[in-house]
């Protein structure tokens, strides 16, 4: 259950950087070194990725897809979320779901079950997993700073798409830098929508991919209502979650975010 | 009476030539279990006295201070200041050598796989003489020092995080302020130990780099190796007094598996010892007193010709424990032979995995010790003398004249 709300957390963090986007895109036409001169710092880049949901109080229902060979799981869940660190999320399907509860304020992250109607805090090296049963892992949402803190941004590729521009970035961690991944490529477009964040290992092969799969408006906002995570290193292991109502800039009492609100069940 | 007891010699010795093949038979048998019996004690003496250096090795000592409450909940927050250095602490010449660490519980996160371990942080000059991580093997290279903030990883450890020498991992683990920290470490060796547990179990980087990242002022454990294992107590005795406000700990405390399974050791040797012995002795009140019985007609007239009873069971007993003696002595021999044979050790490759279910290293080497030779020894006489008795007693029990006609009592 747990993990079901990190895996959710991680899809609505990286769900809201997930900007318009029209039908599958191929990368049109290569870029020049005078392209490559004239494109902003790679690193204003992904700032403005990341200020675009700073700050944010919105209130999400959304459905989640785990998917693997023989198998497939779906969940129904609405979420509350203060800028990129505070969220509260309930599971309202299947039944035997419904109820479960994730509160994540920080770095504490607490899960509430109503069968047993206790509230248990997560030890931090849990939170730094990925859920067995999804493919999202809570650093998938919390590290989004850490792209501007730790590594090393390099703009090798500018196309057109959509008339828009779309810039492939590659970010390479320091050497001193508390990563696991060799690199992680991201493609971005001129007004810093992230379309794809491919995470790279330490010998460069790729092991999973975060891609948008649909677009839509939701809340006066168009972005991209269903992202699918693949574990590229499995057959027919993905997780997708898919937006069906979203509102931004919702009044949101600070006390929504506690773990007494995360207990007692009550919506706003 | 040293006469007597020459004769008595003399016919006890010419007495075991003329049934050769019984008495060496009997010799054999004696000489069997008392090799096997060196033997095994050699064998459980080295798998126990492993089992102890393994404990000490285990980055315990024979003694260690740490914080009160640290074992319960070993954490950077129970750090603490030492201003005076670890060998201070104990006269000269009772340590070997010393080592202060931090080591606190963390987590370890590849690209594919997160383990959880223990995140020691050390002086690699300190252990040389210490721990398991002064002589082991290291793929790459060792720390250069206590400010080397690079990683060594178990082999056994890198395998099951799908990680190898020159990557990069992040750990995770509580600072002294109690807030959880990432940080990312280049793995710079990659270490064998004889067994998987220790590959499994730590993360080892320098202490003062560590402490920097933990922001832990301090350390939170000092190991000692003493040179004489029986001054434990008042060398125990000392620390506490030295360091009052902390707490003082021996190996068998810190590891009471490790210690109870040595004094298991302890108890099988004697319950394996008294299983050989009783066996020994029935085998040698059976042989024995199939022997007198044959020979009632001889005590008969022995007895018949004026000799006394006190002679005649003086004779058996001396004739007993000549062919114990030859037997023990065969038998000692072989047995220290089969432990000289087995210097280098048996290889339990084969059965790795369950021998370190026991605490067992891959090569068992036998260790005799010179007081179990003479337990055995001395055990092999007193059994043999008991059970010569019965024996002896029915040699003088049959009257001259009933055993001259060849009746039995």
């Amino acid at each position: 259950m747990e993990g079901c709300s990190r895996a959710f957390v991680a899809a609505f963090g990286l769900l809201v950087l997930f900007l318009p986007l029209s039908q599958a895109w191929s990368e049109e036409g290569s870029s020049t070194s005078d392209e490559l001169s004239n494109a902003p710092d790679p690193k204003q880049l992904i700032a403005a990725a990341i200020d675009l949901t700073r700050g944010t109080r919105s209130y999400a229902e959304l459905s989640m897809v785990i998917h693997r060979p023989t198998w497939e799981r779906r969940s129904s869940i609405v979420a509350w979320t203060r800028g990129r660190e505070d969220a509260l999320i309930r599971f309202v399907a299947p039944p035997r779901d419904a109820g479960n509860a994730m509160l994540k304020t920080d770095e504490s992250m607490w899960t509430f079950a109503p069968q047993i109607n206790r509230v248990v805090r997560l030890p931090y090296s849990m939170m730094s997993q990925g859920w067995a049963g999804s493919d999202f892992s809570y650093n998938d949402l919390s590290r989004t700073d850490q792209l501007l803190k730790d590594y090393d941004l390099a703009l090798v590729l500018v196309s057109s798409r959509d008339n828009h521009q779309v810039y492939r970035i590659e970010a390479t961690p320091r050497d001193d830098a508390a990563v696991v991944w060799g690199r992680e490529d991201l493609l971005l477009r001129d007004d810093a929508v992230v379309l794809e964040h491919t995470f790279l290992d330490q010998a460069l092969a790729p092991v999973k991919r975060l891609e948008a799969r649909a677009v839509g408006t939701l809340g006066g906002r168009t972005f991209a209502t269903r992202i699918r995570m693949t574990d590229l290193e499995s057959n027919e292991h993905w997780t997708e979650v898919e937006y069906t109502r979203a509102d931004f800039d919702v009044a949101l009492d600070d006390a929504l975010f506690t773990v007494f609100s995360l207990q007692s069940g009550r919506a706003p | 009476m040293t006469l007597a007891m020459g004769l008595l010699l003399r016919l006890g010795s010419r007495n075991l030539l003329r049934h050769r093949r019984r008495n060496a038979l009997l010799l054999a048998a004696i000489a069997v279990g008392i090799a096997s019996t060196v033997l095994s004690n050699a064998l459980i003496r080295g798998y126990q006295y492993d089992m102890r250096d393994d404990a000490i090795d285990n980055l315990n000592g024979h003694l260690k201070v740490v914080a009160p409450g640290y074992l319960d909940d070993p954490s950077a927050a129970r750090a603490f200041a030492l201003t005076l250095t670890p060998e201070s602490l104990l006269p000269s010449g009772a340590v070997t050598a010393s080592a202060t660490r931090i080591r606190v519980p963390a987590v370890v996160q590849s690209e594919r796989e997160t383990r959880g371990v223990e995140l020691v942080g050390i002086d690699p000059a300190d252990e040389e003489f210490l721990s398991f991580l002064g002589s082991v093997d290291i793929d790459g290279k060792g720390l250069a020092g206590a400010s080397d903030g690079r990683l060594l990883l178990g082999r056994e450890l890198a395998a099951r995080l799908d990680t190898q020498l020159g990557r990069r991992v992040v750990v995770m683990a509580l600072g002294a302020d109690g807030r959880h920290r990432e940080l990312g470490f280049r793995i710079v060796g990659v270490f064998d130990t004889p067994g998987r547990n220790q590959e499994l179990a730590y993360a080892v980087t320098g202490r003062d780099a560590l402490a920097r990242q933990l922001g832990v002022a301090g350390v939170t454990e000092i190991s000692f190796r003493l040179a004489n294992e029986n001054a434990l107590d008042e060398s125990r005795r000392l620390l506490v007094a030295a360091l009052p406000a902390l707490q003082v700990h021996d190996w068998k405390s810190l590891d009471p598996l490790a210690a109870g399974m040595f004094e298991l050791a302890d108890a099988s040797l004697l319950i394996w010892l008294s299983i050989v012995l009783i066996a020994l002795g029935f085998g040698l009140v059976n042989a024995l007193a199939t022997a007198v019985l044959e020979r009632a007609r001889e005590f008969g007239l022995l007895r018949a010709l004026g000799m006394h009873p006190r002679h005649v069971l003086e004779q058996v007993l001396v004739e007993s424990l000549l062919v114990t003696l030859a037997g023990v002595l065969v038998g000692t021999l072989a047995g220290c032979l089969f432990v000289l044979l087995l210097a280098d050790g048996i290889d339990l490759g084969a059965w790795a995995t369950g021998a370190e279910l026991f605490g067992m290293r891959q090569v068992l080497v036998p260790r005799l010790l010179f007081g179990d030779l003479v337990l055995v020894l001395l055990a092999s006489f007193v059994f043999a003398s008991l059970g010569s008795l019965y024996p002896a007693w029915r040699a003088i029990a049959t009257p001259p004249l009933v055993a001259l006609q060849g009746s039995r009592t």
